[in-house]
């Protein structure tokens, strides 16, 4: 059986042929050859640390998973994660689902404007949102000083507890939802919501029942992405969070660096990567755009 | 990273349908709905707009609004020994990253342009790992990994950890320059006698190029802004500019955080506008011609 037909019409034949796609062999090896460079450097610095950790974590069998399991801080640990990662997802995705939709309905002009001022905090640097939101919520800071020119009778603490947390990570997150929400949206068929109003609906109605079940997949995608995100913060709760608002991050630096228990921190980062893993295998589990059927 | 691209090119394109003419182009539901949506993009834009004039002020401590404005902060971080070292293992370890992984992810975008073969989304999967691998994971593999060649401490280390993170961001922007190429045109140019340095150089280079340039842009801010990794391998020839900030912020508020803050914010308004220019440049490559292969024109 011959391969499948190349452009100048000589088929390549054989094993070699289906393997390649229909390349000679040759210049089939010579391109793979090119993947090398980057494979040494993934299996260098990526897949040996990566078992390295996995080795130090399983010195002593299992030991060191039940030791990190048992500390009484990673129950509230774990807890504190799941919270504030659900509690940041949600309000991201809500107001990411508005900015997207602002996004899409913006006179043409405005929308590129639109989108930079999403895209800008989303390449500004973590530490500079975080040295920023310091400045903005401490005790002598701008929104305090605005409180107490506007009359309000002492100061809230605003820094170092899970509110600043939360609107840290909030502010960090959004872009993330913002955008594969609004790809999704800009990918909707214009005419959509004209062959609703001709069927009858009101425009409510048309927005309700045709525009927002369209847009879920983004609303999905955006949701699984954002939780992942957020799961993985290290640098907010430390710089705006108080000591109740310890992170799975911030625990694997506390064994790593603070207790110099290397086997410990290396057992709750592979507890991390699983766990991670998991998340993103639900991501092949969502529906996808073209799987409109089942709405 | 594609899905940030892809935003971007929707929100050039018009939108799907044109504003009435009419005075104010909302219907009521639309009005409501840009009103609810101005103050979150406000909030977007706060800490912008907050550490920009924070960088400017006169007095020796933090102050908002500035009573005035000078340059003394900047002056005060160009003077600083231990700010403009870290600066310099940053630019270092980052220059390291954006080189390796430069080379090694256009090498396989290369290899993969074109190519049909089982695997092959699995592959490009596996080379987008590291930018969904959680960096606390990451940065802890890496310096177990380090201590045993003696490199924790060094901007080597920094810059070997880093090119792993940042080689995914070329990858992704030389496969889509590359997407335009069609394979042909390479045949062509070797049946016609060139060898595999000038194919490289006359037919990927002129392709590559804005693709390259845009990917080792967001490998060099991948590696520049990162905090975690940098943390773990820390050392005092080995401070980059983030850490020393992370450090600094936990001890004081200074002006001179805010200085290199507002540094950062000019870098991070270089990426975007050089990203934007791109994509529009690109557009207009494409203007006339027959659209590549998935675009949504």
């Amino acid at each position: 059986m011959g391969g499948q037909p190349r452009e100048d019409g000589h088929p390549v034949q054989g094993v070699a042929g289906r393997l390649t796609g229909g390349v000679p062999f040759r210049e089939a090896l010579a391109r793979a050859s090119l993947l090398v460079p980057l494979c040494v450097v993934y299996a260098l610095l990526l897949v040996w640390p990566l078992a390295l950790l996995a080795r130090t974590s399983l010195e002593g069998g299992l030991a060191a998973y039940g030791d990190v399991v048992r500390t009484p801080l990673f129950r509230p640990v774990m807890v504190n994660t799941l919270v504030i990662s659900a509690v940041t997802t949600a309000i991201a995705v809500v107001l990411g689902y508005l900015c997207a939709a602002a996004i899409w309905r913006a006179p043409a002009g405005l929308r590129p404007l639109a989108v930079a001022l999403v895209l800008l905090p989303f390449w500004t640097a973590v530490l500079v949102k975080n040295f920023a939101w310091a400045a903005l919520l401490q005790d002598n800071g701008v929104f305090n000083t605005l409180l107490r020119k506007l009359g309000a009778p002492g100061h809230p603490a605003l820094l170092h507890n899970r509110f600043a947390v939360i609107v840290g990570m909030v502010h960090y997150v959004l872009p993330y939802a913002v955008l594969p929400i609004f790809a999704t949206m800009s990918s909707l068929d214009a005419r959509l919501e004209r062959a609703a109003a001709s069927l009858g609906a009101s425009r409510a109605a048309a927005i309700w029942f045709v525009i927002v079940p369209l847009t879920l997949p983004g609303v999905y995608a955006a949701t699984l992405l954002v939780f992942i995100i957020c799961t993985g913060f290290f640098i907010t709760p430390v710089i705006l969070g108080g000591p109740r608002d310890m992170m799975a991050a911030n625990l694997v630096d506390l064994y790593a660096r603070q207790l110099v228990d290397f086997r410990a921190a290396s057992a709750l980062a592979v507890m991390i990567i699983v766990g991670v893993s998991l998340l993103v295998s639900v991501y092949q589990w969502l529906p996808k755009e073209g799987q409109f059927g089942r709405l | 990273m594609g899905v940030f691209d892809e935003a971007l090119a929707a929100s050039l394109r018009r939108p799907p349908r044109a504003a009435g003419r009419r005075w104010w182009p909302f219907s009521p539901a639309g009005t409501l709905l840009f009103a609810a949506c101005v103050p979150i993009f406000v909030f977007l834009m706060l800490p912008t707009l907050v550490v920009v004039p924070m960088a400017f002020t006169p007095k020796p401590l933090l102050e908002f609004p500035p009573s005035g404005i000078s340059l003394r902060p900047f002056r005060d971080l160009f003077h600083d020994s231990a700010w403009m070292s870290a600066g310099a293992v940053s630019l270092k370890a980052a220059c390291l990253a954006v080189a390796i992984a430069t080379v090694v992810s256009t090498m396989a975008a290369m290899a993969l342009h074109s190519a049909k073969f089982a695997g092959k989304g699995l592959l490009q999967s596996v080379i987008l790992v590291p930018i969904v691998a959680p960096l606390i994971v990451l940065a802890l593999a890496d310096y177990e990994f380090l201590l045993r060649f003696h490199l924790t401490g060094t901007w080597t280390g920094i810059g070997l950890s880093h090119s792993v993170l940042a080689a995914p961001y070329v990858f992704i922007t030389v496969q889509a320059s590359l997407a335009g190429l069609d394979p042909a045109l390479v045949r062509s140019a070797r049946s016609l006698g060139a060898g595999s340095l000038s194919v490289f150089r006359h037919v990927y280079v002129p392709v590559l190029r804005p693709g390259l340039a845009a990917g080792m842009l967001l490998a060099f801010i991948a590696s520049f802004d990162e905090t975690v990794i940098a943390l773990f391998q820390q050392g005092p020839q080995a401070t980059t500019l983030p850490v020393k900030m992370f450090t600094d912020i936990q001890y004081e508020l200074s002006p001179k955080i805010a200085a290199v803050a507002a540094l950062l914010v000019g870098v991070a308004t270089l990426v975007f506008s050089v990203q934007a220019a791109a994509l529009v440049g690109r557009r207009s490559a494409r203007w006339g011609g027959r659209p590549a292969a998935g675009s949504p024109e």
